[in-house]
């Protein structure tokens, strides 16, 4: 390899670096993620909006969901969330570890709620599963981590065969399962 | 991730091995916090050291003010010991503003967030979206949970120290390393191996395992504030991961050195598929190539462009040397679709 080629190389990896994510998270699959969700809800991004937080301390995003369906709990036809963190004018304010959404994208969400406050992600960006178009249907992917079975734990290896993009009516299925809502 | 599974294929790539043309060395590795400003990707990163921080008045049970500074400062220490980093920090007093508040200041201290109900903390960042400019660095301990700073750790409690390590590597502009490994049983998901402090997911309460740099972190924060001969002194392998002959974006490389025990990981960062992993100690390594599915994709990349997942995990079937000084010299690796 020549220097020059090395050089040009090394100019488009750098440009690629990563925007910020970055949280201290306990784990959770997604037996957690559909008993400890108030509300689970299959949509599209419509709007995405950061505005002040009600003190006026913070930034915060809201993320307005056209729902298509609605898992668990009673959504309406629209459906709104917080993320923590936005942009707002110059400044942009990144809570590492908080997911960043655009409108279009198809999602299903676990969503928790607290008092009067719009409800929020269950386990922050745990709490989103993205939605893309495969084969002429839908696929959840990366696939969910699934509970364990029993008490023997099972290690989660990456690369496993097994471990494949999910069609949205299996995953829809396994969380109302696991929510306890029947099949 | 278990150091065994590379220690598997040791012997049999250990016949294999390359010696690849040195040529001049690439200086980017791991996952660095970057924004676009202008239609460019800047590193976030601070220009001046040393970095000068706060910690908010107000504390939890068993932690007050003074006992999150002393906390802090130890775990600030830890990343101001690298030797071949040069980065710097500085305790500028205690404040009653709030981590999270955009007022110029760098706070850390706790904060009650019930809504981010599985996040034991969070660093978040200000920045100048005309210039890039990271302008205030903010970290909070969510006070929902029970913390501790006893210095072997407490059973039922969060060490103080073990996040703070994680999250100062944040706050200097790293992002997180997938080099961990997860089980799931009956009681739920948990961490059973890390060889970095940023990887995302914790230990359960009452670890302080994590209070410690590895390799990876070395390497992630001298990449970042070289010093001295880090530079001269490391080496880097960098190539392309493909399918197909086509660029995978996203997959998850690891280099191993059999000789140090070392594992520092890199991804592919564009759509060619090409990686490159600096800081490492010269000589040969293993390396492995693997899919992010079994992560929370969203702590490591934006959803656009979407991360590769489709692929076997592989080893690739040469020994790949770093050169003192150099890059390796471009590998390309092939997986197979699942």
């Amino acid at each position: 390899m020549t220097r020059l080629s090395a050089l040009l190389r090394l100019a488009a990896v750098t440009c690629a670096i990563v925007p910020a994510h970055a949280t201290v998270l306990l784990p959770a699959e997604l037996g957690d993620l559909s008993r400890e969700a108030w509300a689970i809800a299959r949509g599209t991004v419509v709007a995405v909006e950061a505005r002040w937080t009600d003190d006026r301390r913070r930034v915060e995003t809201i993320v307005t969901l056209e729902a298509e369906s609605s898992l668990k709990g009673a959504l309406g036809a629209t459906v709104q969330f917080r993320v923590p963190g936005g942009r707002l004018g110059r400044y942009r304010n990144i809570v590492l570890g908080a997911p960043e959404f655009a409108v279009g994208q198809r999602v299903v969400v676990f969503l928790g709620a607290r008092g009067p406050r719009l409800p929020y992600l269950v386990g922050l960006g745990q709490g989103v599963f993205r939605l893309a178009p495969r084969d002429g249907g839908w696929m959840v992917t990366p696939p969910a981590v699934l509970p364990g079975a029993g008490t023997a734990p099972t290690r989660i290896v990456r690369g496993d065969p097994a471990r494949r993009a999910v069609p949205l009516e299996d995953f829809e299925r396994e969380v109302r399962m696991l929510a306890g809502l029947g099949p | 991730m278990s150091r065994s599974r590379f220690g598997r294929l040791h012997a049999a790539a250990a016949a294999l091995l390359v010696i690849l043309v040195a040529v001049p060395r690439p200086a980017h590795a791991y996952l660095k916090f970057g924004v676009a400003v202008n239609g460019r990707q800047v590193t976030v990163k601070w220009n001046q050291t040393p970095i000068r921080y706060y910690v908010a008045e107000g504390g939890v049970p068993g932690v007050g003010p003074p006992q999150l500074a002393a906390t802090l400062a130890q775990a600030f220490s830890t990343w101001q010991a690298v030797p071949t980093a040069s980065v710097s920090f500085e305790f500028a007093g205690y404040t009653n503003a709030r981590p999270g508040e955009g007022d110029g200041r760098s706070t850390i201290g706790f904060l009650a967030e019930p809504d981010l109900d599985r996040v034991l903390a969070s660093t978040s960042l200000l920045i100048d979206d005309v210039t890039g400019e990271l302008l205030e660095a903010d970290i909070f301990f969510n006070s929902v949970f029970s913390w501790s700073v006893a210095p072997s750790g407490e059973a039922g409690r969060f060490d103080v120290e073990t996040i703070a390590v994680h999250e100062i590597g944040h706050l200097i502009g790293l992002g997180h390393s997938a080099i961990g490994e997860t089980e799931v049983s009956g009681s739920g998901r948990r961490v059973i191996a890390a060889e970095t402090v940023m990887f995302p997911l914790a230990f359960g309460s009452g670890s302080v395992t994590n209070r410690r740099l590895r390799a990876d972190d070395i390497a992630g924060v001298s990449d970042l504030y070289p010093d001295g001969a880090f530079e001269a002194d490391t080496g880097s392998i960098s190539g392309r991961v493909t399918r197909n002959g086509e660029g995978l974006f996203g997959a998850h490389v690891v280099a191993f050195n059999p000789a140090t025990g070392a594992l520092v990981g890199a991804f592919s960062l564009n759509a060619h598929g090409e990686f490159s992993i600096a800081g490492l100690t010269p000589g040969a390594h293993v390396l492995r190539i693997e899919p992010l599915d079994d992560a929370d994709v969203e702590s490591f990349f934006e959803p656009d462009p979407p991360v590769e997942f489709d692929f076997r995990a592989v080893f690739f079937n040469q020994l790949v040397v770093a050169p003192r000084g150099a890059d390796s010299g471009s590998v390309e690796v092939a997986v197979q679709p699942k």
